[in-house]
C-alpha cells in the first residue's frame, strides 16, 4: 500500500514560486517578442483634421504615424516633401539613422532603397530634384515629434532625407528646416530598429508608406 | 489597461544612454546647454566636465563654478546682443561656449572661434582688464573668417610703413600687450604688431567697445575706415 505523502509548506512555496517564473517567463518572451504589442495603431478615417490638405500618413512596422505639414513655415520644404510623398517615393525606404530616444532619419532615395540599400554610401543620395534653401528663420519649437528636413553640415542643401525627433531638442531651432509635426503615433516610431553602438543601423526598418490624407 | 502597459514596460524595457545632442552639433564635449532663449538666438553653453578637442587633442578648457558662470554669462551677453541674429547669421555664429583656462598647444588664449561650426569658445577667467573687448576680437575673427576676401591682408599691410613687417603668426611673437597705446601710431595694442588679423581683430575690438577717435593717427583711421568699409559690405544696417 503506497502512502499519501503530503507536501510541505516550503515545498509548496517552491512549487508556486516555480509556476509564477514561468508563467513570467513565456509571457515575457511572446510580450517582447511582439515589440508592436504595447502600440496603438492609428486610423486617419477615424480621426477629423483641421487641416487634412496637410496631413500625411506614414505607415511603418507597428502601425500609423499622423504628421501635420506647416507650409505657413517652410513652404519651400513641404512643398518638395510633398511633392515627393505624392510620387510615392518614401515608399520601402530605410531608417538609415536611428538614435534610440533622440530621433530616426529616413529618405535616402538613392541609397536607402529596400531593393537597392547601399550601407556604404546611404544618407549620401540624393533625390534628383536638386537640394533646396533651409527655412530656419522662422521661430519653431523642436519638441518631442518635430519633424524636420535633415542637411549636409552646410545650410541650403536640404534635400528629400528627412528625421523625426523623439523628445525635445531645443537646439535644432535656426539649426534644421521644420516641416511638421506628428499628431497621433509617435509610439510606434520608438519602436523603429536601432543599434547601441551605431546611428547608422545595418538591416534597418523600412516605411511602408507615405501618403498625403487628401491627394 | 494604461497603467498595466506602463507596469510591463518599466519592468521589460532597459533604458539606454542617450545620445549627446550637443557633440553631433558642434563636437564639442562634456557641454551643457546653460541658455537657448537670446534674442539673437545664440545659444549659451557651458563645459559641464573638461574637455580636451582639436587634431592632435591640442585644444583644452575646464568647467567653471556656477557664480563665476553666472557673473560672466551676464557680461557675455551684454557684449554679444550687439550682433543681431540676421548678421550672426551671415557671419556664422552660433555657439557661445564658457569656460575656464582655455589652452592650444599649451599656450592660454581667451577664445577659440571656429566659423565652420559656428562656435565660439570663450575663456570666462581672461584678463578681466580686457574681457569685455576680447569677446569682440573674437568675433572679429569669425566676421574674417567667413569674409578672408574682403579682410585682405595684403591691402592691410599695404597701410603700414614700409619698414614694418608682421611675425609669421600670433604665438611666435612676444608682442603680446594688450593695453591701449596713448600713442597709437598706426596700432591700438602691441598684440596689434603681431599679425595682420590680429591687429585687424584689435581695431574692431576698439571700435566695437568705444575708443576716442580724436587723437587717432593717419594709418589707424584708414585702418578703421577699411574695416568699417567692408563690414557694411556684410551688412548695411551692421552699427558699430
Amino acid at each position: 500500500m503506497i502512502k499519501k505523502i503530503k507536501a510541505t509548506k516550503s515545498e509548496k512555496i517552491i512549487f508556486g514560486f516555480l509556476i509564477s517564473l514561468a508563467i513570467f517567463f513565456f509571457g515575457s518572451y511572446f510580450l517582447i517578442k511582439d515589440k508592436c504589442f504595447f502600440v496603438k495603431n492609428y486610423d486617419p478615417r477615424k480621426i477629423s483634421f483641421d487641416n487634412p490638405q496637410n496631413i500625411v500618413i506614414l505607415n511603418v512596422s507597428c502601425g500609423n504615424v499622423i504628421i501635420e505639414l506647416y507650409p505657413d513655415i517652410s513652404p519651400n520644404a513641404v512643398k518638395r516633401f510633398k511633392t515627393l510623398v505624392t510620387s510615392e517615393a518614401y515608399d520601402d525606404v530605410a531608417f538609415h539613422r536611428v538614435i534610440k530616444g533622440v530621433l530616426v532619419q529616413a529618405g535616402d532615395l538613392e541609397f536607402g532603397k529596400k531593393n537597392n540599400l547601399n550601407y556604404g554610401k546611404i544618407g549620401n543620395g540624393k533625390s534628383g530634384l536638386g537640394t533646396i534653401n533651409s527655412e530656419v528663420d522662422y521661430p519653431f519649437n523642436f519638441n518631442k515629434g518635430s519633424v524636420g528636413l535633415a542637411r549636409t553640415h552646410k545650410y541650403n542643401t536640404e534635400d528629400s532625407q528627412f528625421f523625426i525627433i523623439l523628445r525635445d531638442e531645443p537646439l535644432y531651432e535656426t539649426e534644421y528646416t521644420p516641416i511638421g509635426r506628428v499628431i497621433y503615433g509617435l509610439k510606434a516610431l520608438e519602436k523603429i530598429k536601432y543599434l547601441d553602438k551605431s546611428q547608422y543601423v545595418l538591416r534597418p526598418d523600412f516605411i511602408n508608406s507615405l501618403r498625403m490624407l487628401v491627394n | 489597461m494604461n497603467i498595466i502597459r506602463s507596469f510591463l514596460l518599466y519592468f521589460l524595457l532597459t533604458t539606454q544612454v542617450q545620445a549627446n545632442t550637443i557633440y553631433n552639433l558642434i563636437k564639442i564635449p562634456n557641454l551643457e546647454i546653460y541658455e537657448t532663449n537670446s534674442k539673437n538666438k545664440l545659444r549659451y553653453l557651458y563645459a559641464k566636465q573638461p574637455f580636451t578637442i582639436g587634431v592632435n587633442n591640442n585644444i583644452n578648457c575646464y568647467n567653471s563654478n556656477k557664480k563665476d558662470l553666472d557673473d560672466k554669462y551676464k557680461i557675455i551677453k551684454k557684449n554679444l546682443d550687439r550682433y543681431n541674429q540676421k548678421f550672426l547669421k551671415k557671419i556664422n555664429l552660433k555657439y557661445i561656449v564658457l569656460c575656464e583656462d582655455l589652452s592650444i598647444s599649451k599656450i592660454n588664449t581667451a577664445g577659440i572661434p571656429d566659423h565652420i561650426m559656428k562656435t565660439l569658445i570663450l575663456d570666462i577667467k581672461f584678463n578681466q582688464n580686457y574681457f569685455e573687448r576680447v569677446i569682440h576680437h573674437e568675433v572679429f575673427h569669425i566676421i574674417n573668417d567667413n569674409y578672408k576676401n574682403l579682410f585682405d591682408e595684403k591691402i592691410w599691410s599695404d597701410f603700414n610703413t614700409k619698414e614694418f613687417k608682421y611675425a609669421k603668426c600670433s604665438t611666435c611673437t612676444d608682442k603680446l600687450g594688450l593695453d591701449t597705446y596713448t600713442n597709437t601710431k598706426g596700432f591700438f595694442t602691441e598684440y596689434s604688431r603681431s599679425t595682420a588679423s590680429e591687429d585687424m581683430a584689435e581695431v574692431f575690438s576698439h571700435l566695437m567697445i568705444g575708443v576716442n577717435l580724436e587723437n587717432i593717427d593717419p594709418i589707424l583711421k584708414k585702418k578703421i575706415q577699411f574695416i568699417v568699409i567692408n563690414l557694411q559690405k556684410i551688412d548695411k544696417n551692421f552699427i558699430l
